[in-house]
């Protein structure tokens, strides 16, 4: 039986894999994802627009929230693209057990999304390595943060996959979750004690105190580490997941 | 063989599917009628386990579509040809699904070489007529080379060369003892193509009968006569009890067979130019019978 299920999620991985490669419009989504923070560390790297005590992984790391957005978009999309083109009733009668298909789509996405988002986290760190030299400016400490950046992308790019499967629809499942990435850090402040862990738990928080940044004060991110913060967004991450696949299970496609 | 059994479903206020029951068999290619709106593609989804009954079941092969680990190999369907992503090329569209379910990758061409797509299989689906999608589709149903086959509206946007070799194939797949149903709004298609046939009105069972069968017992006599002598005919056949619809010279007769016509103009020495006996169509039949349908429930709300 466990063995069974086993071969349907690898079946469902191996078919999440090849649809995710071969839309086209998914394609590019990805590509902007990757190709954003190393973009973004070309000009950091060239105009020197960092505060004197930024440190060069930070600098370099600038635009990481915003490839962690456009990955949220992506896991979104990932899914709610199958609702519009019709596409889940196909994938659903292919593999009827839904929560495995969305666990699929889940690894699928995590995982290219780590892999890609630590090559251009490691490629942005290059380039601004390269450029900032000599600039005098604190290196900063890359390991084992780089890992926790691409943790951090992949963890909002699978809330987008959990997302999109109870929204269904592109633009509500992309506005959720970016306002979960977004809101947060805006509104802390105002919440006394409990901004420690409101603006702790924001993933674009978790992201930049992980950067090292000098942007990723206590007062906008949260007194929360680094690495705690993004333990608790991998764990409200996991929920979602498994309510959207309950939520899969019980619905009509 | 697809068993339906007390089969319900009820969206907010409205039961789409009403008590149905039916079974399709092997062997023959079973067609699903019914006006829009009948359940027929409710009744469908509720097969592949897209939603869920209400109440009842159906079973394929004596399982439970969500209970099946490799569903593509025991049922092919096609619910709606658009429902691919035009971004994907058509041979990508069989490959994971493909993929999905363990089926060997070279069905992939075999497939899109059964439906005649050998040539676009590396072009995107947004850029197919909806004969293609439709062929497409027809190929995504092939691909497990599955013992059932429940295609919905299969030949919509086809040409007519390209019906012609849907019936064939439903035809052939028959044949090979595998179970097919098949919806269509195109009553002379299913007359051509099915052997029994399902006929669903407002959610329940209308009609489960082999389609010959259907339409004799439900046809009426209909008889065309031509006659240059109009006047004196006329009354005879009313007399008779006949009803007479006439465009022109050409009449058609309901109520009486040719045999009775001829009988009662040489009796009164009446010259008929022509005395055709005309079948009832599946289309009449079915028309008659979905009406009474109509009326039967609109009986049963007013009670």
């Amino acid at each position: 039986m466990r063995r069974e299920r086993l071969g349907v999620l690898r079946r469902a991985v191996a078919a999440e894999a090849v649809k995710a490669t071969t839309a086209r419009s998914l394609a590019w989504t990805f590509v902007a994802f990757a190709a954003v923070t190393p973009v973004m560390a070309v000009f950091v790297g060239l105009t020197g627009s960092l505060q004197p005590d930024d440190t060069v992984l930070g600098g370099s790391l600038t635009a990481a929230p915003a490839a962690q957005l456009v990955a949220a978009a992506f896991g979104a999309v990932v899914v709610t693209g199958e609702y519009s083109t019709g596409t889940a009733r196909t994938t659903f009668a292919a593999l009827p057990r839904r929560e495995t298909v969305l666990a699929a789509k889940a690894l699928v996405v995590g995982a290219s999304v780590f892999v890609a988002g630590l090559a251009s986290a490691g490629a942005a760190l290059a380039i601004g390595s390269v450029l900032l030299a000599g600039d005098g400016y604190a290196p900063g400490d890359p390991f084992p943060a780089l890992i926790g950046v691409a943790a951090g992308l992949a963890a909002l790019a699978v809330l987008g996959v959990a997302v999109g499967a109870v929204l269904r629809h592109s633009a509500g499942a992309i506005a959720a979750v970016v306002g979960v990435a977004l809101v947060p850090p805006l509104v802390a402040p105002v919440l006394g004690d409990a901004q420690r862990w409101v603006a702790g738990a924001s993933p674009t928080s978790a992201l930049e105190k992980m950067t090292q940044t000098s942007d990723a004060a206590p007062e906008v991110v949260g007194s929360l580490g680094a690495w705690p913060s993004l333990a608790v967004v991998a764990g409200y991450t996991a929920l979602c997941v498994a309510a959207a696949g309950a939520l899969l299970q019980a619905r009509d496609v | 063989m697809i068993e339906v059994t007390d089969l319900s479903k009820r969206y907010g206020d409205t039961l789409a599917v009403d008590r149905l029951t039916f079974r399709v068999r092997p062997g023959r290619v079973t067609g699903f009628l019914g006006p829009n709106g009948a359940g027929k593609s409710t009744t469908m989804r509720l097969a592949l386990g897209l939603d869920t009954p209400t109440a009842g079941s159906v079973t394929i092969g004596g399982r439970r579509y969500r209970a099946l680990r490799a569903p593509l190999r025991e049922v092919g369907s096609l619910l709606d040809a658009g429902a691919v992503h035009p971004g994907r090329r058509a041979r990508d569209h069989l490959r994971w699904l493909a993929v999905s379910n363990g089926i060997d990758g070279g069905r992939v061409d075999e497939v899109l070489e059964t439906v005649g797509l050998a040539a676009a299989g590396h072009r995107r689906v947004g850029g197919f007529s909806l004969g293609m999608r439709q062929r497409l589709g027809i190929a995504a149903a092939l691909l497990g080379d599955p013992p059932v086959l429940m295609l919905d509206e299969p030949v919509n946007g086809l040409d007519t060369e390209g019906i012609r070799w849907v019936r064939g194939l439903l035809r052939q797949h028959a044949a090979e003892g595998r179970t097919v149903l098949l919806s269509s709004h195109l009553m002379s298609e299913m007359q051509l193509t099915a052997d029994h046939l399902v006929v669903i009105g407002r959610g329940r069972l209308v009609a489960d009968t082999p389609i010959d069968d259907l339409i004799e017992r439900n046809s009426r006599p209909l008889t065309r006569v031509r006659t240059p002598d109009g006047d004196a005919l006329g009354p005879v056949l009313a007399r008779a009890g006949a009803t007479v619809e006439a465009s022109g010279d050409t009449w058609e007769v309901a109520g009486l067979s040719a045999e009775d016509v001829g009988t009662l103009a040489a009796r009164h020495g009446v010259v008929l130019h022509e005395l055709t006996p005309r079948r009832s169509s599946l289309e009449d039949v079915y028309t008659a019978l979905t009406g009474t349908s109509v009326e039967f429930r609109g009986e049963r709300r007013a009670s």
